[in-house]
């Protein structure tokens, strides 16, 4: 892409001292910290787990067994599927689009609210309640909901108190706590893009749109949701993305009978030893996730710069 | 109008769920910290103590998880700000058609499952080492498998990503002529970039570091990869709630919450004193004087809180050396046991009734009086207290505990198994 005469030009724009230290930088960050070891772990998911003195011998070819293992399990006959393992991946994404979905409509109308009125001393206050949770630990706050979502937890004391029901329910089992935690964990995510594009509406076109005779949901949805739509894809782009991707909330909030599917990456890694699997997973996790991401950008007609903003 | 009303209504009922939902949890947390129990509960409220702080303060591993977090954040400050700055300068400068296929490039790490960060940088820096040869033992092996080394590579890969969106957005209010008069000048383009640029972006930068430390601070995703055998609070703290949790980490939480609440509380009223100097300078406002409180509390509501807080503070701390609620312990201890004895009596009665029917061979038309109020918990409950799954993980105060008794019959066995009374001999 970058060819002599660009390079060039970025020395004499920034003199060679400081053209090599930004260019080093960049170069180092991109390359050492991001591309090489993608690479690295997508090449390492394709060889078998052998023992070190192996490595790089004549045994140590490229494999799919890793790959075949997630669908098939460890049936070297391919005659069944690994049904726990998909099904816990199919779990993990169709909770992470169900967490990113609940979390737009909890906080659309508070983006909305914060954006539109401009300034008082109770929306400030409003921002700065908003941050604080942001800052506590995300182990911390799944412990907060595990302190409340426990067998003998405030919830279930409430609920036995106003005599709602006998006996305590298990939301722990029932990833009920887990679903919770995950929409807790990443709602503010999910706010603070949707809030920043808000705040840029012109307050003026709703009032024209009003003075029309739109109607309030005719307002938001010819033009509020179509202003906020980059704010709304890329906040649902980063909760989806961490949702899927978490580890701290589904190991202290899940069930011990369910997993995610970080949580079987963890157990390849550390529990059976086996990074080369523990990689082929990840892969799938990361190009899966990708996918709808992108799939979902296209749909919508939304842009990666406007990520972020 | 009524309308009008209504839509006010129906906002608080949702402003105050939504706040509920996000403030709650720690509220309900930050008073665990304070609850005597062994197991973080609000209900049954046992006494008010302080004896949490002073067992975290003992937790040699939670200091140690401390100090390589913070020494993992500076590492990471230094190297994703610095990396951050150069993208984003970069960012500025770079051939406008390649320009979206960088921003891609750069922004990605952020979307990337924190997971596949970590693993990523530990199998590379491994492959990477055998690579160059580093055998094991030597300085380059020793270095590629350092989790201090690997946790900083990894977590400064997508802080950087979130350092340069803070620069990003502070560049483009720079104005490039600046530098071009620099050098017009005779600056040399380092002098050009320390002089000019460099003092533009200080704000820039103050706020991408804070950002980057809280971030490398509170990650656990990638930290736990890529942490090999060190520990940070994070991977600390996350062993200890799987494993088991006591209010020593509500006190954690707790003490983290009121900082953070300091800090915004600090960082409003910075603001609004400058909003309000800003003001006083170009007449718009006058500059109050007299007046009870100091020139920097007038008008700035988050001064006056920030300054009643420490005052609470300093109070609560003072007073928390001389506090002690043994007096109360032990009466929570006397209650607890005098439930036992009751419940035992319930349980001997019912154990006669029952005998009494059997060896009558009638129905057992009396039941058992399983309904009896215990203050809205389930008394129904004998079942449930003698179920093992309640014993590992919930011995908090409604449950029996205490020496037998000595009408205990084996019924009572598990109720008072070791793991039981662990937790509660520390009240």
């Amino acid at each position: 892409m970058k060819n002599k005469m660009i390079f060039s030009e970025f020395f004499r724009n920034n003199g060679v001292v400081m053209g090599s230290l930004l260019m080093g930088l960049v170069g180092f960050w991109l390359i050492f910290l991001v591309i090489l070891p993608q690479l690295s772990m997508l090449d390492f998911s394709f060889r078998f787990n052998l023992p070190p003195a192996d490595v790089g011998g004549p045994k140590d070819v490229y494999t799919l067994s890793n790959y075949q293992h997630l669908l098939y399990g460890s049936d070297a006959t391919h005659q069944t599927y690994n049904t726990v393992d998909l099904w816990v991946f199919v779990k993990t994404i169709v909770a992470a689009m169900a967490v990113t979905i609940f979390n737009i409509f909890l906080c659309y109308p508070l983006a909305y609210f914060l954006g539109q009125s401009k300034g008082s001393g109770f929306v400030r206050l409003l921002v700065v309640l908003l941050i604080i949770p942001y800052w506590i630990n995300e182990i911390l706050r799944a412990f907060a909901l595990r302190i409340i979502f426990g067998d003998s937890g405030l919830l279930n004391e409430a609920l036995m108190f106003l005599h709602l029901t006998r006996e305590p329910i298990d939301f722990i089992r029932q990833d009920i706590a887990l679903y919770a935690g995950l929409g807790y964990a990443y709602i503010l995510l999910m706010l603070f893009p949707m809030y920043n594009v808000i705040e840029s509406l012109d307050r003026n076109q709703i009032e024209a749109a009003r003075d029309m005779g739109a109607s309030w949901p005719r307002i938001h949805r010819r033009i509020v949701i179509p202003h906020a739509k980059p704010g709304i894809v890329s906040g649902a782009t980063m909760v989806f993305m961490l949702s899927a991707g978490a580890l701290a909330a589904p190991q202290i909030l899940g069930g011990p009978s369910s997993l995610w599917f970080t949580q079987l990456v963890y157990q390849w890694f550390f529990n059976s030893l086996n990074w080369h699997q523990g990689a082929a997973y990840a892969i799938v996790l990361l190009v899966s996730t990708i996918i709808i991401v992108l799939t979902v950008m296209r749909i919508f007609k939304v842009n990666m710069g406007d990520i972020g903003k | 109008m009524s309308s009008k009303a209504l839509i006010r209504i129906s906002l608080g009922v949702y402003l105050i769920i939504f706040f509920s939902y996000l403030l709650g949890p720690l509220v309900v947390m930050s008073l665990t910290a304070f609850n005597s129990s062994g197991f973080p509960s609000v209900s049954p409220w046992a006494c008010f103590t302080y004896e949490w702080f002073n067992v975290l303060w003992n937790d040699s591993a939670i200091r140690e998880g401390i100090f390589y977090s913070v020494i993992i954040g500076l590492g990471t400050v230094a190297l994703s700000v610095s990396m951050g700055l150069a993208a984003s300068i970069v960012l500025t400068q770079v051939w406008a058609k390649f320009r979206s296929t960088y921003y891609t490039l750069i922004i990605a790490p952020i979307l990337v499952p924190g997971v596949v960060l970590g693993i990523s940088t530990l199998v590379f820096w491994d492959r990477l080492g055998n690579f160059l040869g580093a055998g094991d033992g030597s300085m380059l092996s020793n270095l590629f498998h350092n989790g201090i080394f690997l946790t900083i590579l990894g977590q400064s890969s997508f802080i950087a990503s979130y350092a340069m969106l803070v620069f990003v957005a502070r560049l483009q209010r720079f104005d490039p002529g600046l530098t071009e008069a620099a050098l017009d000048l005779g600056a040399t383009h380092t002098q050009a970039f320390r002089k000019i640029l460099l003092p533009f972006m200080r704000p820039a930068i103050a706020s991408a570091s804070v950002l980057a430390f809280l971030a490398s601070f509170e990650n656990y995703n990638t930290t736990t990869f890529t942490i090999v055998d060190y520990k940070t609070l994070t991977t600390v703290l996350a062993q200890k709630v799987r494993l088991g949790i006591n209010p020593s980490i509500s006190a954690l939480a707790f003490i983290i919450i009121t900082l953070t609440v300091f800090a915004a509380l600090a960082f409003e009223a910075y603001r609004r004193n400058q909003a309000r100097q800003e003001a006083v300078k170009q007449g718009k406002a006058k500059a109050k004087s007299g007046g009870i409180l100091p020139s920097f509390m007038t008008g700035n509501p988050a001064a006056i809180v920030f300054v009643l807080l420490a005052f609470v503070a300093i109070v609560v701390i003072g007073t928390a050396q001389k506090y002690s609620p043994e007096q109360c312990k032990i009466q929570v201890r006397e209650a607890k046991q005098a439930e036992i004895q009751r419940r035992i009596k319930e349980l001997q009665e019912q154990r006669l009734i029952k005998s009494q029917s059997e060896a009558r061979q009638g129905p057992d038309i009396f039941g058992a009086p399983e309904e009896e109020d215990t203050g809205g918990k389930p008394s129904g409950a004998f079942g449930g207290v003698f179920a093992p799954g309640n014993l590992s993980d919930d011995a908090d105060a409604d449950q029996p505990e205490a020496e037998k008794p000595s009408g205990g019959s084996g019924a009572f066995g598990g109720v008072f198994a070791p793991t039981n009374l662990d937790n509660d001999e520390g009240n």
